[in-house]
């Protein structure tokens, strides 16, 4: 039984809308996998999704936010090619966007050798932090393992100290989120596509918090670890999905009761934004008329009752001193 | 001055986010503008605009439709109980009107005859257990028909009102347990021999403390004025 399925099992009527994701990503997954059968893939590359399908979180509106992601150096020449893939899975206006994140090569040695400075882009942060956070091989999945635990290794370096969190890792992961708030401004001050607004600022508020939230408990609980054991740990974990990471937290740390709140606003949400008639409506959502449309203003709601929820476990539990030494200065 | 620049404030007062219900501002009803102000004197983060008599509720609905910005994250509406003369259908539909914006509104069971007429508030719609005084919405099994009815609705806890009925706490310790997951807010007070709410005694609020633990993540907001030590 995982986490969440312990949490759902304490709930006034379970998770539906996480259940049925999960059970969509496993059925997609799986079906993904045999498209790219025929597709040659190089020995050392994997192709991975992230997102909604590293999460375990796929609807019907899911986006395919993939990388074909390589353990070694840069090199030109990489199989499968983007046109390869897209042409496999058939993602049609569901692939990936035009921030060039995603769609491409990416290759390990700039996730690991490239970590602040210069030639950390927010390219490069992204696809670390989403390697670590949020994805899922489905060609080669053992080659995605092996990155993300080179990565991992690369931040347990000599500079981590036994019962304290990795803080090389804790400032880079809290870098990427702030990175994240940072950039949905940044995004809007560049104008464009004003329909994507509203969803945007929900999943700000929502599943961006989650992914966050979903890294940050892990490292703050190496605490407890010595150094020597922090990466096993730090691999269990982000073996499951960032939800089960969280719920795993809320009840570890004796805050059932918020979990559940947590936890049933975030199964609301994943419920609303699957709706397609909700996404049209938000497509007219702008930031002048977000107050006076009843379906961003529940999407809203049900962000600040996650937010609450997570602020309860960080500030009210046992977890609240580790939080206050590494978490803010 | 915002509660968290009180100097050594109660206990319950450091809880994030607590605010303040306006019903308990008599001397200045239907000042819409002054109670604002005056909550955010208690804090600026959570807030109960309360419309406890019908005639107060079409000027807040007006005062919220004509107010740009107000600076609480969380913002609910106390719905009326005194002084009822709209149809229930009318009530509804008034409070159907207060701007998407607002959080919750909190209804009383023993105005709803009709659960059916509540749907379209939707998820807004928070029901608030009541107090010894009152034939209904007191026990767990008296609100649960009552959910059932509305599933997309929250809960109000009113400690004070649980406290009673049983002040052992174990009424309360069975509505936090039946209704955890609808759990929307906090009602803190003390109440009188008369059930009139009073500031949180010292007493109740170490009597309290095991079931505000379980709150934590939710807005308490005060039904008196803070007891300052």
């Amino acid at each position: 039984m995982t986490a969440l399925d312990d949490l759902a099992a304490r709930s006034e009527g379970g998770f539906p809308n996480l259940v049925a994701a999960r059970e969509q990503t496993e059925a997609g997954l799986s079906g993904l996998g045999g498209r790219l059968a025929g597709v040659e893939v190089d020995a050392d590359a994997a192709v991975v999704l992230f997102g909604s399908w590293g999460r375990g979180e796929v609807t019907d509106q899911s986006d395919y936010d993939w990388a074909v992601l390589v353990d070694g150096a840069e090199r030109a020449g990489v199989r499968p090619f983007p046109a390869e893939v897209e042409a496999a899975l058939g993602m049609g206006a569901k692939g990936p966007g035009a921030e060039g994140i995603f769609g491409a090569s990416a290759f390990c040695d700039h996730l690991v050798d490239r970590i602040g400075l210069d030639a950390d882009d927010n390219t490069n942060l992204s696809r670390r932090m989403l390697l670590l956070l949020e994805s899922v091989g489905i060609v080669h999945p053992v080659v995605r393992d092996r990155c993300r635990d080179r990565v991992l290794r690369g931040y347990l370096d000599e500079s981590v100290e036994d019962f304290r969190p990795p803080r090389f890792f804790l400032n880079d992961l809290i870098r990427y989120w702030r990175t994240i708030c940072v950039d949905y401004v940044g995004k809007e001050r560049r104008g464009g596509d004003d329909r994507k607004w509203a969803l945007r600022d929900l999943k700000l508020r929502t599943s961006r918090k989650i992914l966050f939230a979903g890294g940050l408990l892990p490292i703050l609980l190496c605490h407890r670890l010595r150094v020597a054991d922090m990466e096993e740990y730090l691999r269990g974990a982000f073996d499951r999905p960032s939800l089960d990471r969280i719920a795993s937290a809320f009840l570890e740390l004796a805050a059932v009761d918020a979990g559940l709140r947590a936890v049933g606003a975030y199964d609301r949400f994943l419920g609303l934004i699957a709706d397609p008639s909700v996404r049209e409506e938000l497509a007219g959502v702008t930031r002048a008329t977000a107050a006076g449309s009843p379906v961003f203003e529940e999407g809203r709601r049900l962000g600040r009752e996650i937010e609450a929820g997570l602020q309860a476990l960080l500030f009210e539990t046992r977890i609240e001193p580790l939080v206050r030494e590494y978490g803010i200065l | 001055m915002n509660s968290v620049l009180l100097a050594d404030p109660p206990m319950a007062l450091r809880h994030h986010p607590v605010g303040a219900s306006t019903g308990y501002m008599a001397e200045i009803r239907g000042d819409w503008d002054l109670l604002v102000e005056e909550a955010c004197r208690v804090s600026s983060f959570a807030v109960e605009l309360a419309a406890l008599s019908e005639p107060e509720l079409p000027s807040l609905v007006d005062y919220l439709a004509a107010t740009p910005a107000l600076p609480f994250r969380y913002l609910s509406v106390h719905a009326p109980t005194k002084h009822r003369a709209l149809s229930e259908q009318e009530y509804v539909a008034v409070l159907a009107e207060l701007p998407a914006f607002v959080d919750a509104i909190v209804v009383h069971p023993d105005q709803i005859e009709d659960p059916t007429l509540y749907r379209p508030l939707g998820a807004r719609l928070v029901v608030e257990n009541m107090d010894s005084r009152k034939a209904s919405g007191r026990y767990r099994d008296e609100l649960e028909s009552l959910f059932e009815a509305l599933p997309d609705a929250g809960f109000c806890f009113d400690i004070a009102h649980a406290w009673s009925i049983d002040p052992d706490m174990s009424v309360g310790e069975d509505l936090l347990d039946r209704f955890a997951c609808r759990l929307r807010q906090v009602h803190l007070s003390s109440v009188d021999e008369g059930r009139g709410h009073v500031p949180l005694s010292a007493e109740h609020e170490e009597l309290f403390a095991p079931l505000l633990d379980r709150c934590r993540d939710v807005p308490w907001l005060l039904e008196a004025p803070p007891r300052l030590n």
